[in-house]
């Protein structure tokens, strides 16, 4: 394929460290974490007063009066008010794509500067009116007379004063997230051991980025906390292997707290720009943002795994890019579930299915381990929903930088059988 | 710290022999902000929840030694029934929550005015021997004397020209209750239109200060990181009500004003 298109930069990010959910940002709401995270972005790159091109934000679990969550928290932040937002809704996948959408605009030549965001609160989680009770009172907000408003308040019954808490579940099975990705445990033998290494692994490599300064221009302190609250530096897979299965049935419930996300709270912002604007505000230049592809599958009746587009996206990015697995130094693979990210890689190193459900001669292969999620991902951090896709693109901007050349990998799976991935080279 | 026991002293001591001068009372306290509280009082006056303490943060810090000072039988004003006609408040840094903060409050110029007698309770607010916040809250007492005369009247900041309002705020019955149990300034005419009757007023008043900080709230984002913030207080602010707040950027800083049907509640500069 052609690319004539110039390539967006990656110039920076900031998130807030990610509390437990209840923990350290439970009185915050997305709008006031959002706020301190563009706020913390602006000081970090002298954007206090600037109009940038635009900032594309959103969040998973959101209030009914959070409408135009990011415009809002654009108006009430340092940035310039004459800055337009819009929010971008795709489940866990929100974070990267609005990445992607801020990318493309810059790639296009329709924006010199943009900021990609995410923020999602598990704390401050709207509670709706009962869905019966809510008819009723529309019944009655549209009643003209008084006879039909009281047959509209006749409605009500004491059944319908509780309220509806949202649920971690699909709508549409029924089942959470945990007990999907159980099944797509079971399906490709993850087994508990393999889980609770990665597990280890990622707390192990979150902690020692943690120490040597990694996320010191990453990350701007927030409500107190100054690393993520879920990191356990001195967790290991015995200490992990003791933990009680929460997903899954029987003997083969492999999935624990400690090889799951817990939920969390938090937001990210990536700066993105064309090399032009960065290079007018001596802004460094990271990575760029090469290619990006996002995939669906048919969970509720095809049998495919919830969590398991980024299996058929990344083979299409693959592709269209000229490149194989083995070409990345990087690989971000968002860890919903430890199992998620081993499932995913089994999957690609499977001939038979390369074959039968991806179309392939053959199969993509293993990936060197020592590359993947380096300095920790979601298991340690904690997944605040439409925040992940922020932290994971700068962090990896980051690493490559670090590098000095290179190329990367991201991959998040999404609820609704989706999944984002994209591909970063060092700049 | 419940201040309902010094009102209720100040109200019993209200009646009686007064001194006729300001004590040298110097009333201090060491605060770690409490982060529950902060995050109560952002939510209740329109800040979002953060780590920088509104400007207006530290007044309530210092309010309950502003009220343990007035109430005491060496102040020369009875605390029932001061008003509270300005307040000046220079935050000269951003200061963070996580700061220990150390207040102090005295009271000075104690004089003359139109209408009675007027006397500022400053306060000011220490981290680590760095001055960081100054507040300055002038109280009238109605009919009241004081041994100086009334100073050349102060410059009250001016009306924002006419023109649309940039916010219209629907201000609930409950603010004042609202206000009250973040600021803990539990002045019975804010807190119910009954107890507010007893004193005059046809409703609850809102807090002056719940106002200001209201207001300064929505310019979130477009401060300076050192504030001034200069207010002057109007008509108060009967319970529950319909306002509007104007604003007009001027010199690199805010003129407003929050006004209704009844007449302008208040006005301010910040820069």
């Amino acid at each position: 394929m052609t690319r004539s298109a110039r390539r967006a930069a990656v110039v920076g990010g900031n998130r807030i460290p990610f509390a437990r959910a209840h923990g350290a940002y439970a009185q915050a709401t997305n709008l006031d974490m959002l706020t301190a995270t563009l706020d913390g972005l602006a000081a970090r790159f002298g954007l206090a007063g600037e109009r940038i091109g635009e900032v594309a934000g959103g969040a998973v679990l959101k209030h009914a009066r959070d409408r135009d969550l990011t415009r809002e928290t654009v108006l009430g932040s340092r940035l310039s008010p004459s800055t337009p937002a819009y929010d971008v809704q795709q489940a866990c996948g929100t974070g990267l794509q609005t990445m992607v959408a801020v990318a493309n605009k810059i790639a296009l030549g329709q924006l010199e500067s943009g900021i990609a965001a995410g923020v999602d609160t598990a704390s401050d989680a709207p509670v709706a009116l009962n869905d019966d009770l809510r008819r009723v009172l529309m019944r009655l907000n549209g009643a003209r007379s008084l006879p039909d408003r009281l047959r509209a308040l006749a409605g009500i019954r004491p059944g319908q004063l509780v309220p509806e808490v949202p649920r971690n579940a699909e709508p549409r099975t029924g089942l959470s997230m945990g007990e999907h990705a159980a099944l797509t445990a079971l399906e490709w033998s993850v087994t508990r051991e393999a889980q609770d290494e990665l597990a280890a692994a990622s707390h192990r490599n979150l902690a020692a980025a943690y120490d040597r300064g990694f996320f010191d221009d990453l990350v701007t302190p927030y409500l107190g906390l100054t690393r993520d609250e879920n990191l356990r530096p001195d967790t290991s897979a015995e200490k992990l292997a003791r933990l009680k299965p929460v997903f899954g049935r029987g003997e083969g419930a492999t999935m624990t707290a400690g090889n799951s996300t817990p939920l969390t709270d938090g937001a990210s912002a990536v700066l993105l720009g064309s090399d032009e604007w960065a290079a007018e505000r001596r802004l460094p230049v990271l990575a760029h943002v090469v290619d990006a592809e996002t995939a669906a599958v048919d969970f509720v009746h095809a049998g495919e795994g919830l969590l398991t587009a980024p299996v058929h996206a990344v083979p299409r990015l693959l592709q269209r890019n000229g490149l194989t697995l083995a070409d990345f130094d990087f690989y971000e693979i968002h860890e919903a579930f430890a199992s998620t990210v081993l499932a995913t890689l089994a999957a690609w190193e499977d001939p038979a299915f390369a074959k039968e459900r991806l179309g392939l001669d053959a199969p993509l292969g293993p990936i060197d381990r020592s590359r993947l999620n380096v300095v920790g991902s979601s298991l340690a951090t904690g997944h605040p929903f439409a925040a992940t896709g922020g932290r994971i693109v700068a962090t990896l901007a980051k690493l490559l930088h670090e590098r000095g050349s290179g190329r990367g990998l991201v991959s998040i799976c999404a609820a609704g059988g989706q999944g984002v991935v994209a591909i970063l080279e060092a700049a | 710290m419940s201040l309902v026991p010094l009102y209720l002293r100040a109200a019993v001591g209200a009646v009686g022999p007064r001194a006729s001068t300001l004590p040298d009372t110097r009333l201090e306290r060491e605060v770690d902000v409490d982060r529950g509280h902060l995050a109560d009082y952002a939510r209740t006056c329109g800040f979002a929840v953060g780590d920088v303490l509104p400007p207006t943060y530290p007044h309530v810090l210092a309010f309950g030694l502003h009220v343990q000072l007035m109430a005491g039988r060496d102040f020369p004003l009875a605390l029932p029934g001061l008003v509270h006609v300005a307040n000046t408040i220079t935050a000269h840094r951003p200061v963070d929550a996580g700061e220990r903060l150390h207040v102090a409050v005295h009271a000075e110029r104690f004089v003359g005015h139109a209408k009675g007698a007027q006397v500022d309770l400053v306060a000011e607010v220490h981290v680590g021997g760095e001055r960081v916040w100054d507040g300055r809250s002038t109280y009238l007492a109605r009919g009241a004397r004081a041994p100086e005369p009334a100073p050349a009247p102060r410059v009250a900041p001016a009306e924002v020209p006419g023109g649309p309002a940039a916010a219209v705020w629907r201000v609930a019955g409950d603010t004042g209750r609202r206000y009250a149990a973040v600021s803990g300034d539990v002045n019975p005419i804010h807190l119910h239109p009954l107890t507010a009757r007893a004193f005059g007023f046809p409703r609850a008043i809102a807090h002056g200060m719940w106002t200001a900080a209201r207001a300064l709230a929505a310019l979130q984002g477009r401060l300076p990181d050192a504030v001034a913030f200069d207010v002057a207080f109007g008509r108060p602010l009967l319970l529950p009500s319909t306002v509007e707040l104007r604003t007009r950027a001027v010199d690199g800083g805010w003129a407003l004003d929050v006004r209704s049907r009844t007449g302008t509640h208040l006005t301010a500069t910040v820069g």
